[in-house]
């Protein structure tokens, strides 16, 4: 594993153990190779290679593991935290604490001695047509809403990004994935440095609102196209047709998760070019043409 | 985009003017950024048998060399009527592609200290007459509103082809490579240059006159920029940081085998293929930015592609220090990606700018201190500031933290730049404030 792809997890750690009280000073960090620990420094990271409490060591501290293989043998007075990568809780171990899991592979002995095994549940929209149709819904209120209020109230603003979007395609498209890319390392990094955490957070919230924003312009476009007079009416009904069109999408592999990567890009630079339709965008005229 | 008007109108000479230009910038960017920047170095340290020290400093003079070459050349078209005399041009370039063919047919063979030092000043001659021709044949052959689509197409092609193409960096291979791929360059450059052929000239004319349509820049229309205005000071100031910090960076990373063979010289071809693909879709994007955003909207992509990239080596390097045992492991291609994107960003926009900065009186000057003084003395000075920082013994760390801390500046530099740009702007119109 390498920096670029540990530092996400490795700030989830972070964020978990200061959550938890816990001293980010007394961590260590495994990334490659065999190791024994006997003892541990409060916590420990596993990131890569494998990890091995061996049978008979008994160590004080938690261990969480976002990437390699972490093999319990011995006894650890402590959590278990399980991100991403393997954990093997051999029959002669002993967790006092619980072990949680979120991700990855986990293989427990039903010999070994453990306080509590947890598996984390990630709520998936497909699990239930219910949950599907509640979260459709969801969307369609919120962009619905939004779409109505925009057409009503500002209808040149979304008439704006509109424009950007269906004249002004390919440039969306570039600045959109240029600044949704840079802006999302740049939080990403500044969550790292934890003092810009909220920062951070914010700032990947307001990104997720743009692609909203775009999502509803691009409704609003489908809206234009459909037969029906009032202006407001037929962009509810087209951010619903936009948002089951991008329902489906996602059952296409590979070629539906692009298209709608692209319409997030496009929407989101067609938002960033027009000052959220605050000004229409005009690209700078070239002279000398023939 | 001006082609697609030409294609449906079936202007197949202008096409052809296009086809011409990209294929000429191609092979002699390709030239540069493998044979010259990588293939020398090998032919330095491994059969002259110098240190890289001593090469480094070669390597400078080659830079140093080309610039005062290119200053004479360039000035020199302009003042003779070259720069608009299309056949002129390709004849220049014959003779300086067929200097080129013979020192790279010859440089395997070189083995003393003298004969290296030769080599370089000769090619220095050559390239420095080469590039302010090749990028003056842009008034000719692509009219101002596709220049930076034209540009992109140059970067992305040279770029994939020199990554997606697994070659050692060894000048044998080169030598090998490029031999086989001027001669039938050589054969059409001197037929073009050359052949008493109707069809031919008549091409050859039609293309000719068109610098008088393509010929003003896209930003010498409102005012014409001369040589020592800040209008040219500017931009030629801006191009040397970047190539600057790009040139200290680099050489540092290809210095360092764990930063290289994880991306450029990867094992994997699925790497360097993505290498590869983050070229062409930086090139994609440059080229999209410079056609419809003005030049500082470019500038400002630029720098920050360059202060984000050096932000995550350095991240990463500052990362592993804390945790040593990272220090052994792969790096991400996400770097090298992000990098290539930066990297093909600036070349987009030293392909177009320098034309689109002159007119047919100026191209020859302008390109030749424009690439001269931001490519070439830029290399120089970054090659002599990395070698000062290898005998300082600096870590990579603190190497690279400089080069991120220049970057950073650069990009803090232009934003303050622009915005009291904008209050002068704002205090000349309203002759002061306005209510």
């Amino acid at each position: 594993m390498s920096p670029t792809e540990a530092i996400p997890l490795l700030i989830v750690v972070l964020l978990m153990i200061s959550i938890g009280g816990g001293d980010v000073q007394d961590m260590s960090v495994t990334f490659q190779g065999d190791n024994n620990i006997d003892s541990l420094a409060d916590i420990h990271v596993v990131a890569g290679g494998t990890t091995t409490v061996p049978e008979g060591a008994t160590v004080d501290g938690d261990i969480y593991v976002i990437g390699g293989t972490a093999a319990i043998e011995g006894t650890i007075d402590g959590d278990v935290t399980l991100l991403n990568g393997n954990l093997s809780v051999r029959d002669a171990a002993t967790v006092t604490g619980t072990i949680q899991t979120y991700s990855g592979s986990a293989s427990v002995s039903s010999d070994a001695s453990v306080g509590a095994v947890s598996q984390f549940e990630a709520p998936t929209p497909s699990s239930s047509p219910a949950q599907r149709i509640g979260a459709f819904l969801l969307q369609f209120l919120v962009l619905g809403g939004f779409g109505w209020w925009l057409v009503t109230c500002h209808p040149l603003v979304i008439e704006n990004v509109g424009t950007a979007i269906t004249e002004h395609a390919l440039v969306s498209g570039v600045v959109g994935s240029l600044g949704a890319t840079t802006l999302l390392v740049l939080f990403v990094y500044m969550a790292f440095t934890l003092i810009l955490l909220p920062v951070a957070i914010i700032g990947l919230f307001a990104e997720f609102l743009i692609i909203l924003y775009g999502q509803t312009v691009f409704g609003y476009l489908i809206g234009r196209r459909l037969p029906i007079e009032r202006d407001g009416v037929a962009t509810l009904a087209g951010i619903a047709a936009f948002l089951l069109i991008f329902e489906l999408l996602g059952l296409v592999p590979y070629l539906g998760g692009i298209t709608q990567l692209l319409v997030a890009v496009v929407g989101f630079g067609a938002v960033l070019n027009t000052y959220f339709g605050l000004q229409r965008f005009e690209p700078v005229a070239i002279p000398g043409g023939s | 985009m001006e082609f697609s008007t030409h294609v449906r109108e079936r202007q197949w000479t202008t096409i052809a003017g296009y086809g011409l230009f990209v294929a000429l910038m191609v092979a002699g960017y390709y030239y540069n950024i493998t044979f010259v920047q990588l293939g020398l170095i090998d032919l330095g340290t491994r059969l002259v048998g110098m240190s890289e020290t001593a090469v480094s400093m070669w390597m400078a003079a080659l830079a140093l060399v080309t610039l005062v070459v290119a200053a004479v050349a360039g000035v020199t078209m302009d003042r003779r009527g070259w720069s608009t005399d299309l056949r002129t041009k390709l004849r220049l370039l014959f003779g300086v592609v067929c200097v080129q063919f013979a020192l790279t047919l010859v440089a395997p063979m070189v083995r003393t200290v003298p004969g290296f030092g030769a080599w370089i000043i000769l090619a220095s001659i050559g390239l420095g007459v080469g590039f302010p021709v090749s990028f003056s044949l842009a008034i000719d052959l692509v009219p101002v509103p596709d220049r930076g689509y034209v540009a992109a197409a140059i970067t992305a092609i040279a770029y994939f082809l020199a990554n997606a193409i697994p070659l050692s960096w060894s000048v044998d291979i080169f030598s090998r490579l490029m031999v086989a791929a001027m001669a039938p360059g050589i054969l059409v450059l001197g037929i073009l240059s050359f052949a008493n052929v109707d069809r031919l000239d008549s091409i050859i004319d039609a293309l000719g006159v068109q610098h008088e349509t393509y010929g003003r820049g896209r930003f010498c229309y409102d005012d014409l920029i001369r040589t020592r205005s800040l209008a040219f000071a500017i931009p030629v100031v801006l191009m040397f940081g970047v190539f600057f910090i790009d040139s200290l960076g680099f050489l540092r990373i290809i210095d360092t085998p764990s930063l290289l063979l994880s991306s450029w010289q990867s094992p994997e071809f699925s790497t360097r293929l993505f290498i590869a693909v983050a070229h062409v879709v930086g090139a994609v994007m440059a080229g999209v930015i410079y056609a419809n955003y003005s030049l500082s909207r470019i500038f400002l992509w630029t720098f920050t592609l360059f202060a984000l990239t050096h932000v995550m080596y350095t991240s990463d390097l500052r990362f592993a220090e804390v945790f040593p045992a990272i220090a052994g492991a792969g790096t991400s291609p996400l770097n090298p990606a992000l990098y290539a994107i930066a990297v093909s960003f600036y070349t987009t926009l030293n392909f177009a700018i320098w034309p689109d900065l002159s007119t047919p009186e100026t191209i020859g000057t302008h390109s030749a201190i424009g690439i001269g003084v931001a490519g070439w003395l830029a290399t120089f000075s970054s090659t002599a500031l990395a070698l000062y920082f290898q005998a300082a013994d600096l870590t990579l760390l603190s190497h690279l933290n400089v080069v991120q801390a220049l970057s950073l500046l650069l990009l803090f530099g232009l934003a303050v730049g622009l915005y009291v740009n904008r209050m002068i702007e704002l205090a000349r119109e309203n002759g002061g404030a306005s209510a």
